[in-house]
């Protein structure tokens, strides 16, 4: 694998261990995991229920922090990030798609894509302009009135993607993005993400569906916290 | 972002309508009771202060034993001696004699009970505005006379037709209407309708004998001057014009000043007819404010942590796109601001429309003063206090969850939280639990009160005051007449009915060094079988015995006690009133203590004799038609007194009057306690709901596995109760040593039973209960597949 990488990767986990503790037991959810992923690439991440797969995109996405192990995106080694500073990186980096599409149901389709950008201190005027940009480009610019409630599934994660892309991040991460469409729906979602792969975002998707894995350009397959194998995609 | 913050908020509200309702229901309610305290203080608090030579006004004060409070009624020849010996220290004096008057214009005529007659600078040192007239002189003239804007127009209809028009007081006096003034507001302590100069009474008998009492004496001190300063001349003062006086009472007079300020919240019992106020109260509507509110608040916390709980997507979700904690702490305090702006903009508007009710319940009329800014601060205050409060609770808590517990929905209210939830909901209905009793308590008292035996009959007895001169004349026709009435069994006239008035005279008596002290009853001889008193020893004053006029006297047995008698011993001893009698009069009867005074204070002795003083017509009616026998009583009076209306009361209903402010605090305190509840029942409610909700699934489990509602009713109650049940046991305790401080008012008091307690506590469970089993009962009855499958 190495030998493919031109220029330093985008992320490059080393050793990563994760553990959860109740009263009484200690669960391995990473186990020294290492994976290294260069800047464009589409990855899916393949496992069978509780191997890590969620934990990894959470630490990935600087919503959680790794209790062993160096975690370096960018050239910058974050493992040991205040939360304000993972939050600060985490905004200007990070899109996040989920399969529950986690929009905001008090908001309507054009405010919850323009949270982000609000949080990233962005003017007004800039906001609408790059709200109604990013809605035109899914697709659901007659929707930017409608609450959640009022769209359909796949609607609902077409607005979840525009709000992942709208601050243009460098690095997507989506959870499953189709484990709740149908296989219509989901084929949409997976083409959009391809498109946006394509413009240059770097994708690393969780999936359990062997179908969506294949748009990916690598799979990686976790069993009980490590990586078991990894194939390239043609 | 803000306005995103305020978006975000509106729709939360709009979208739960439940909870904001509870929310904003609580609150409101809460913030309401608080404004009407806050206005009731407040106006409690700026008596008198709109006077502008405030600072140096004060009202001097004669006392002559020391055990009992001074009184501020002196007689005509302080004011000019004051002023002529002290011009260093005293710029103005004016006196102020409460009176009332048969006023009449025309075919108008009115008994005004709120007459002043002051010397000319009455409007000069007080600042009661005229809207017409100079305030300088319009009482220069002894002919004239000044109304308020209400009377005014009650006689001449407009301020402009009264102006200049003569009006007659009692008949006699003609005065010429030379100014207006504004009504008197009801944050001073005087309060008039008709002030007219004084100038008018100096001549009469008694007006200048020093010993006499009967008006007020209020004094503007030189600015360089204080109240110590001319204090410390008022022995020699009193020595020089009282030494006789003091000589002859065997008691030392002396003088003392109050501050205007102060007059407001002086002892009550100084029996001074002004207004005053009653620190306990405004100490125990304080109490009330901050406990109301502090029930609201606390729902507040709770429900909206457990509502905070249902949007953890919103919050995780923010925080994954970069929210910061601070971020959503101002988001969630900001939310609790805009709720507590809702509530007081509510509060306000319903305050607006409950106004003329609390006037009504306050006896008063409040001046609310909304062009200041005190009002617009405690609202602010209110508002931040709330807001901050309130707000602060939920969101540290929900802002320190991470966003991926957030996201799952796993938010738990861990343990501690939940005992902080339940300890809030303690402290609630401790709060509750406390109120209640406290009604309880009241108002037991007040029955034992209404319905103890007070040792005179008070049944069909009417009170006819002798207050004018034409009944005061007619006095004993009146009485003739209306023991021929046949509609009558007796009547008295005396000095005071039962629960009146009862000066305080030195006596000298046999066998005593000391002079004795004690009230008196200046009465005729029909007084004892009137009331209905029990002669213990000796016998009554009877007409057969020529000169008990003159030389009789009836003690209590109090009385005979403090004079170290048994009622036996007592008779035939001698006694002599100092300033009344000119020679001893023997005690002929001692009649069995009756609470002549308020049950509020013990039982003192007292001295009934058949000297002058007649101010009260006690007539104890034939059983029968009472409608006919007052008919009966009208028509007498007014062949005695015709231009005068007849007014009456009845001996049983001076019960009201005297424990008016205890009554109003009973009314008070049963409306708040019952607010208290509702509040806190709200939050109960709130969750109750909420943890049915969240235990849908279990309860879909244990009906498939068999449960009946009842079960699943009495688990999802037994725990809901628990809190309280707890806050019964705290309140328990708090309730009794507090109500036992506020029965020490009370001479007479009722126990304090365990009955009400335990009532208290029932009341406040079977409430909780009641607004439990609403949520419980929905969620029990539920289909299960339903509640399973929404997993």
């Amino acid at each position: 694998m190495a030998g493919m990488m031109q220029e330093a990767p985008m992320i490059k986990i080393t050793n990563l261990e994760k553990f959860y503790r109740t009263e009484e037991v200690e669960t391995i959810a990473l186990n020294k995991l290492s994976i290294e992923i260069a800047t464009g690439e589409f990855v899916a991440i393949m496992g069978p229920s509780g191997c890590g797969k969620s934990t990894l995109l959470n630490i990935l996405g600087m919503l959680d922090d790794p209790d062993a192990g160096s975690y370096v995106f960018n050239d910058i080694e974050v493992a040991h990030f205040t939360e304000r500073k993972r939050a600060d990186l985490r905004k200007h980096n990070i899109g996040f798609v989920f399969q529950s599409f986690n929009l905001i149901d008090e908001l309507t389709v054009f405010e919850n894509v323009e949270l982000p950008l609000i949080y990233t201190g962005v003017a007004s005027a800039e906001r609408v302009k790059r709200v109604e940009e990013v809605l035109d480009k899914m697709q659901i610019m007659h929707r930017r009135n409608h609450y959640p409630q009022q769209l359909s599934g796949g609607q609902q994660q077409r607005v979840a993607i525009a709000r992942a892309v709208v601050n243009k991040p460098k690095l997507i991460l989506a959870d499953e993005p189709t484990g709740n469409l149908d296989s219509s729906n989901g084929n949409d979602v997976m083409e959009l993400l391809t498109d946006l792969n394509e413009q240059g975002t770097t994708i690393i998707m969780v999936t359990h569906s062997e179908h969506d894995a294949r748009y990916s350009h690598r799979i990686i397959r976790l069993l009980d916290g490590q990586s078991v194998m990894e194939n390239i995609m043609v | 972002m803000l306005k995103n913050f305020i978006k975000i908020a509106w729709r939360n509200l709009y979208k739960n309508k439940t909870f904001s309702l509870i929310h904003i229901l609580g609150l409101t309610m809460g913030i309401t009771v608080c404004l009407m305290i806050f206005l009731y203080i407040t106006n409690e608090f700026s008596v008198d202060s709109f006077h502008k030579q405030g600072k140096n006004i004060y009202r001097v004060m004669r006392g002559f034993d020391p055990a009992k409070p001074r009184t501020a009624y002196l007689s005509g020849p302080y004011a000019p001696a004051l002023l002529n010996d002290y011009p260093q220290d005293i710029k103005m004096a004016v006196r102020v004699r409460p009176q009332n008057n048969l006023v009449s214009f025309g075919e108008k005529a009115f008994n005004e009970q709120k007459v002043y007659a002051t010397d000319p600078g009455f409007f000069k040192l007080f600042s009661f505005p005229l809207i017409k007239g100079d305030a300088t002189t319009a009482l220069e003239n002894p002919n004239s006379v000044v109304l308020t804007e209400t009377t005014a127009k009650k006689y001449f209809g407009s301020t402009e037709n009264a102006m200049g028009k003569v009006i007659q007081i009692d008949k006699t006096l003609q005065l010429k209407v030379t100014g207006i003034a504004k009504d008197v507001p009801s944050n001073s302590h005087l309060d008039f309708d008709i002030v007219f100069p004084i100038a008018n009474y100096t001549k009469d008998a008694g007006f200048n004998v020093w010993i006499n009492n009967g008006l007020f004496v209020y004094l503007l001190l030189n600015e360089h001057s204080t109240q110590s300063a001319l204090e410390s001349h008022f022995t020699q003062f009193m020595d020089k014009y009282m030494s006789k006086d003091m000589q002859r009472f065997g008691a030392k007079f002396d003088l003392k000043l109050t501050p205007l300020k102060g007059i407001y919240f002086e002892d009550a019992s100084s029996f001074d007819n002004v207004r005053h106020g009653d620190k306990t109260v405004v100490f125990i509507f304080i109490s009330i404010a901050v406990l109301i509110m502090l029930i609201a608040c606390i729902n507040f916390m709770n429900l909206s942590t457990i509502r905070a709980v249902e949007r953890s997507k919103e919050v995780g979700m923010r925080k994954v796109m970069g929210a910061l904690r601070n971020h959503l702490i101002i988001q969630f305090i900001g939310e609790s601001l805009l709720l507590a702006l809702i509530s007081c903009a509510i509060s306000v508007g319903l305050l607006l429309m409950l106004m003329p009710w609390y006037n009504q319940l306050l006896g008063y009329k409040l001046s609310v003063a909304w062009n200041e800014p005190p009002i617009y601060l405690f609202l602010v205050g209110v508002i931040l206090i709330v807001g901050l409060l309130a707000g602060s609770y939920p969101a540290f808590f929900l802002s320190a969850f991470s966003p991926i517990e957030a996201l799952k929905g796993k938010l738990r209210l861990g343990k501690g939280g939940t005992l902080l939830r339940q300890s809030l909901v303690v402290l609630q209905f401790s709060i509750s639990v406390l109120l209640i009793i406290g009604t309880i308590v009241i108002m037991n008292q007040m029955h034992y009160i209404k319905s103890k035996s007070l040792g005179y009959d008070k049944a069909q007895t009417v009170i006819v005051s002798i207050d004018n001169n034409d009944i005061y004349d007619h006095r004993r026709q009146f009485k003739d007449e209306l023991q021929n009435s046949g509609v009558v069994s007796s009547v008295s006239l005396m000095s005071g009915q039962p629960g009146g008035f009862f000066d305080t005279h030195t006596f000298t008596a046999e066998g005593q060094h000391d002079v004795f002290r004690s009230r008196t009853e200046f009465a005729d001889f029909e007084y004892v079988k009137t009331l209905g008193l029990k002669i213990i020893a000796g016998r009554d004053f009877s007409t057969q015995f020529a000169t008990d006029t003159t030389n009789a006297v009836l003690l209590n047995r109090t009385a005979a006690k403090e004079l170290g008698y048994t009622p036996q011993q007592a008779l035939g001893k001698w006694i002599r009133n100092n300033g009344r009698d000119d020679k001893p009069r023997t005690i002929v009867g001692v009649v069995e203590d009756f609470n002549f005074l308020s049950l509020k204070e013990n039982m003192d002795a007292l001295v009934i004799a058949p000297n002058d003083d007649r101010r009260v017509a006690v007539i104890k009616l034939k059983p029968g038609n009472i409608p006919a026998a007052l008919a009966s009583i009208k028509e007498i009076y007014a062949k005695v007194a015709p231009v005068y209306p007849f007014e009456y009361s009845f001996l049983d209903q001076q019960f009201n009057t005297t424990y008016k402010n205890d009554i109003r605090q009973q009314a008070m305190l049963s409306i708040f306690s019952g607010l208290a509840i509702f509040i806190a029942c709200l939050g109960l409610f709130g969750l109750a709901s909420f943890t049915a909700a969240k235990r849908t699934k279990e309860i879909g489990v244990r009906k498939v596995l068999g449960s009946s509602v009842t079960n699943i009713l009495l688990l999802l109650s037994k725990d809901m109760l628990k809190p309280v049940l707890l806050a019964t046991v705290i309140a328990m305790p708090i309730g009794y040593y507090c109500m036992n401080k506020w029965l020490q008012n009370f001479a007479y008091r009722t126990t304090l039973h365990w009955w009400i307690f335990v009532l208290a506590a029932v009341l406040t469970f079977l409430i909780a209960l009641f607004t439990i089993s609403f949520k419980s009962l929905k969620a029990a009855l539920a289909n299960p597949v339903k509640s399973l499958r929404s997993e």
